[in-house]
């Protein structure tokens, strides 16, 4: 297709340019005009991190072919202020902390000034529909709600400009709220995160994954993927140097699926290309036959006699049982005045960090193969990958760039293998980044688990005995399966002391996608339980929930589950400031709920009607719009 | 006729360890106090979002007597930093905070012996703070500026390395009894809910969330991680949900995997409760993953007390919350018939 001819203004220069008409406005600003500060975070429209204003209304530019744009004046995050310098509304996000990881910050912030645009005197509750279309996973949203009421406040001069600079220091930066030194490079959007970086002759990966959950693998045809033009190197498993294998626990899962897939999405062949519309092309190119395979999708499943086996390894599809005991639970049941039984379950669940993967790999002038990427583990990736590649620890060099939310759902090195071996074969740099779908299938998700609770008390609400058992759906590879199992095991009966103690915790292998790290790490599957369990026992015995809390509650000298001995322990004055803070109304929760009196505070929102929210905005622009 | 909105209230405490589980946790730092009277930590891994590097930047400027501001942060390159392991396990305070005390601390000591040694004073009588080095009960008093000079024109440069060791052991194969951390922190939420009889929608109206993290470095932060954390939770308690049908999920965008927004945000009331770790310098210890725990089941609790229904299959959809009520409406039918 020819080229397109366009013309416009953005950020107040005239830009005269080619572009391809595949493209959309966000890749002529990401990728013609290295204005990365405007985001990809899902592609489709649905997260905001891509938000531009044109022609003054805020848009997704993933959702607006370029061509559309011609013509029109398109400010980006880079253009809100004059170099070096931030707008009022950046510099209250970073006077209240609003950017964590700051990935949806760029986003966020156009969708805030569109807000204050629209509507200088906006309310909160206006505020908050107006930011509606931006998700952000990390902040819970709160300090961004403060910051646009802040910035809202010093436009109109209600509140003086100071508010927003650093607060004066007492006696001590320990405890002081210093605001976060790396706010300013975030809400400018002048961070770069691995896929903003360009590296000169660099490469294209894009990686062909599994359709199927289990299949063997009966060949691999990759020879129309290389032959086509600018297509580099196209990589399978047979490509990997050294050993292969990786995994936070156990180093199941190899670079590239090897002999067989074990689930949807997992990877299967690799292709590096001068451009990513060559690299997909290729990959659509490689012709793979499965023999597909019985595959088990239920935990429930994998441990039956003649359940498909997924890994020779462990022929019980086992990946790990945590077993604790304490005391003696028939004799702790036998004291008990009353057992309760009951089943819980918690779903798989998505990290959503709002940056998909991303990474560059490269060979330096010294041979060191280096891997910039978003990883929360770098030294353990490096150990994983000089197997891998079979190189010396030195000549391996693992970088850690900006990480747009991790959440744990980072600490696998799911795609680093690949990039690093598409290197080694080109001694090109070549770059991946994920699309938000591939996110979704490859990536690791917090574990879906069930479990059975048996719980015994005395009429006193003393716990006289637990029962826990524990089982949670893996997936394909171990990633971080045990020490989730452990974490939950150890975790799993609460802050309370129980003298008689039986847990167990069980992951298994199933087909469905891995479950890995995901913060808590089992904590709350397991705690959910227990919490609910403590209600249902407070309503059994006419108890408040905070008073059936204290009698069982962790103190200075109690023995925990793993029975080692506490030398401080909080939660007393825990539970004392949350009954304060909450006016909490002591009794049994027995559904009094619409009886209670301590509802409806001034430290509650209001329940929300959506549509409800706006205000008539200002006609015409005021001098507080246009400072925004 | 039951009332079509309901309110409720619930509570959930939790507990949660700090840093690695069940092993031996380390991390290692480098420091120096710079040129100009500015700061230099390099250590091997920092912000994955969490607001650590300014934790950090806080942590060496108290140690070195400087501002935070002062501090540069190398980090995060395995050829060019020392080990400080993975950024997770609510262990970037503690291990990597410790250790980068602890290094800034060194290298204070040593550019505190070269001034002493010039002021002819005790090197215990020399305070630091803020960018200015001055000798209690005297009148020697320098900026951080001159400080370096003055020991750098001594042939020494001010620098300091540090590991952190947190001693946590294995677990027992048969009991499981160990000791799988140093430090825990415990916290409660309250949940007050809102559910609508007729949709069977659940909006959380307000969160009470205490947390013990040992010693808040930065409060505002602390709180930043808390409300994450609850609205994390949120999430999981009433909307998130990864499905997949014979291993193929059907959720595979942001439009199938609902996450929490703006309108779905409680008014969250931090609570900060300081319980010092004696085991380590900073006395701090940590909120990243301890903030999720409770939330879901208080929220559960309080769908309870506002209707009567008690979900603990999660998430709490718009669909069970409805399957419960008439479930619970038919029970109540055969009770009276």
């Amino acid at each position: 297709m020819p080229k397109l001819k366009l013309e416009l203004q953005v950020n107040g220069r005239k830009v005269s340019r080619e572009a391809e008409p595949h493209q959309r406005l966000l890749d002529f600003l990401r990728d013609d005009l290295n204005l990365t500060g405007t985001k990809e975070g899902c592609g489709a429209g649905e997260c905001g991190t891509c938000s531009v204003f044109v022609d003054g209304k805020l848009v997704k530019s993933c959702l607006m072919p370029v061509a559309k744009a011609a013509g029109t004046s398109v400010q980006t995050i880079e253009g809100l202020a004059a170099p070096g310098d931030l707008t009022p509304v950046q510099k209250a996000f970073h006077k209240t902390g609003a950017s964590q990881c700051g990935y949806c910050i760029p986003g966020m912030v156009m969708a805030a000034t569109s807000a204050l645009r629209e509507n200088p005197n906006a309310g909160i509750e206006e505020i908050k529909e107006r930011l509606g279309g931006n998700i952000c996973r990390c902040t819970g949203y709160t300090k961004i709600f403060e910051a646009v009421e802040m910035a809202r406040d010093v436009i109109a001069g209600e509140m003086p400009a100071a508010v927003l600079e650093e607060d004066a220091v007492g006696e001590s930066f320990i405890g002081a709220n210093v605001r976060r030194l790396d706010a300013p490079s975030k809400v400018s959007g002048r961070l770069k995160y691995a896929a903003d970086m360009k590296m000169p002759d660099m490469l294209q990966m894009q990686v062909l994954r599994s359709p199927h959950a289990h299949a063997r693998i009966m060949s691999i045809d990759t020879s129309a993927a290389e032959a086509m033009d600018g297509v580099a190197c196209v990589i399978t498993s047979a490509d990997v140097p050294g050993k292969d294998g990786f995994g936070v626990f156990v180093h199941d899962q190899p670079t590239m699926a090897t002999g067989k897939v074990r689930y949807v999405g997992e990877a299967v062949a690799a292709v590096a290309a001068e451009d990513l519309l060559i690299a997909r092309r290729a990959v659509a190119a490689i012709k793979v036959e499965y023999e597909p395979l019985p595959g088990i999708f239920f935990a429930e499943d994998a441990r039956k006699p003649g359940a498909p086996v997924l890994h020779d390894y462990a022929p019980d599809n086992l990946v790990k049982h945590i077993p604790i005991r304490k005391g003696n639970v028939e004799a702790g049941f036998a004291q008990a005045d009353i057992i309760l039984e009951d089943d819980f379950s918690t779903q798989q669940v998505e990290h959503g960090y709002l940056e998909p993967e991303a990474g560059i790999a490269y060979v330096d002038a010294d041979d060191v193969v280096v891997v910039i990427s978003p990883s929360q583990n770098i030294s353990h990736h490096r150990h994983m990958l000089a197997e891998i590649i079979d190189k010396p620890i030195n000549k391996v060099r693992f970088i850690m760039s900006p990480v747009g939310g991790g959440f744990g759902g980072k600490e696998d090195m799911i795609y680093q293998g690949m990039l690093a071996i598409c290197a080694m074969k080109t001694h090109r740099p070549v770059q991946l980044n994920f699309t938000r779908e591939e996110s979704i299938i490859a990536s690791a998700k917090r574990h879906p688990s069930k479990v059975h609770y048996k719980l015994g008390l005395k009429k006193d609400g003393r716990i006289t005995a637990i029962e826990f058992s524990m089982l949670s759906d893996g997936g394909a590879y171990g990633m971080s399966s045990e020490g989730v199992m452990r974490k939950a095991a150890i975790l799993s009966c609460g802050p309370y002391e129980v003298d008689n103690l039986k847990i167990d915790t069980v992951a298994v292998y199933t087909n469905n996608t891995p479950s890995g790290a995901f913060r808590t790490f089992g904590g709350m599957q397991a705690q959910f339980a227990t919490e609910s369990m403590m209600d249902m026992a407070a309503e059994a015995l006419g108890m408040d929930p905070f008073a059936i809390r204290r009698v069982n509650m962790m103190k200075v000298g109690s023995r925990t589950h793993t029975q080692q001995e506490l030398t401080t322990a909080s939660l007393d004055r825990v539970l004392d400031a949350a009954e304060k803070a909450s006016r909490w109304e002591s009794g049994p929760p027995t559904v009094r709920g619409p009886a209670r009196k301590d509802m409806n505070g001034p430290d509650t929102r209001k329940p929300c009607t959506l549509g409800a929210r706006f205000e008539t905005a200002t006609p015409g622009p005021t001098e507080a719009e246009k400072v925004a | 006729m039951m009332e079509r909105k309901l309110r409720g209230r619930g509570i959930a405490a939790s507990w949660y360890g700090i840093a690695r589980t069940a092993t031996i946790d380390r991390a290692g730092a480098w420091a120096e106090i710079d040129d100009g009277g500015t700061g230099k930590i390099v250590t091997g891994v920092t912000e994955i979002g969490e607001g650590i590097l300014t934790v950090l930047a806080q942590i060496a400027a108290e140690e070195m007597g400087i501002r935070p501001e002062d501090v540069t942060i190398g980090d995060n390159d395995t050829a060019r930093a020392p080990e400080a392991a993975h950024a997770g396990a609510t262990r970037q305070t503690y291990m990597i905070g410790n250790s980068v005390a602890l290094a800034s601390r060194e290298a204070r000591s040593a550019l505190f012996a070269e001034l002493a040694d010039h002021w002819g004073v005790a090197v215990d009588t020399l305070k630091a703070f803020n960018g200015e080095v001055w000798a209690v009960e005297t009148n020697q008093r320098v900026s951080m500026k001159d400080a370096v000079k003055i020991c750098k024109a001594r042939g020494v440069v001010p620098v300091g390395s540090a590991s952190f060791t947190a001693h946590g052991t294995g677990l027992d194969p048969v009991d499981g009894s160990g000791a799988p951390w140093q430090a825990y922190v415990f916290g409660t939420q309250v949940a007050e809910v809102e559910v609508d009889t007729y949709t069977g929608e659940v909006q959380v109206l307000g969160i009470w969330a205490v947390h013990d993290v040992g010693r808040a470095i930065n409060p505002r932060g602390v709180e930043g991680q808390i409300e994450g954390g609850v609205v994390q939770g949120l999430g999981q308690a009433l909307m998130e949900d990864y499905q997949t049908v014979d291993g193929h999920t059907t959720t595979h965008g942001f439009a199938k995997y609902i996450l929490p927004t703006s309108l779905d945000i409680p008014q969250i009331n931090c609570t900060i409760v300081e319980d010092p770790d004696p085991l380590s310098p900073l006395r701090a210890k940590g909120i990243g993953e301890p903030a999720l725990v409770p939330t879901a089941p208080a929220i559960m609790n309080a769908i309870y007390d506002a209707i009567g229904v008690r979900i603990k299959s999660l998430p709490a959809t718009p669909e069970k919350i409805l399957q419960a009520l008439r479930e619970r409406h038919a029970a109540n039918q055969r009770e009276i018939a």
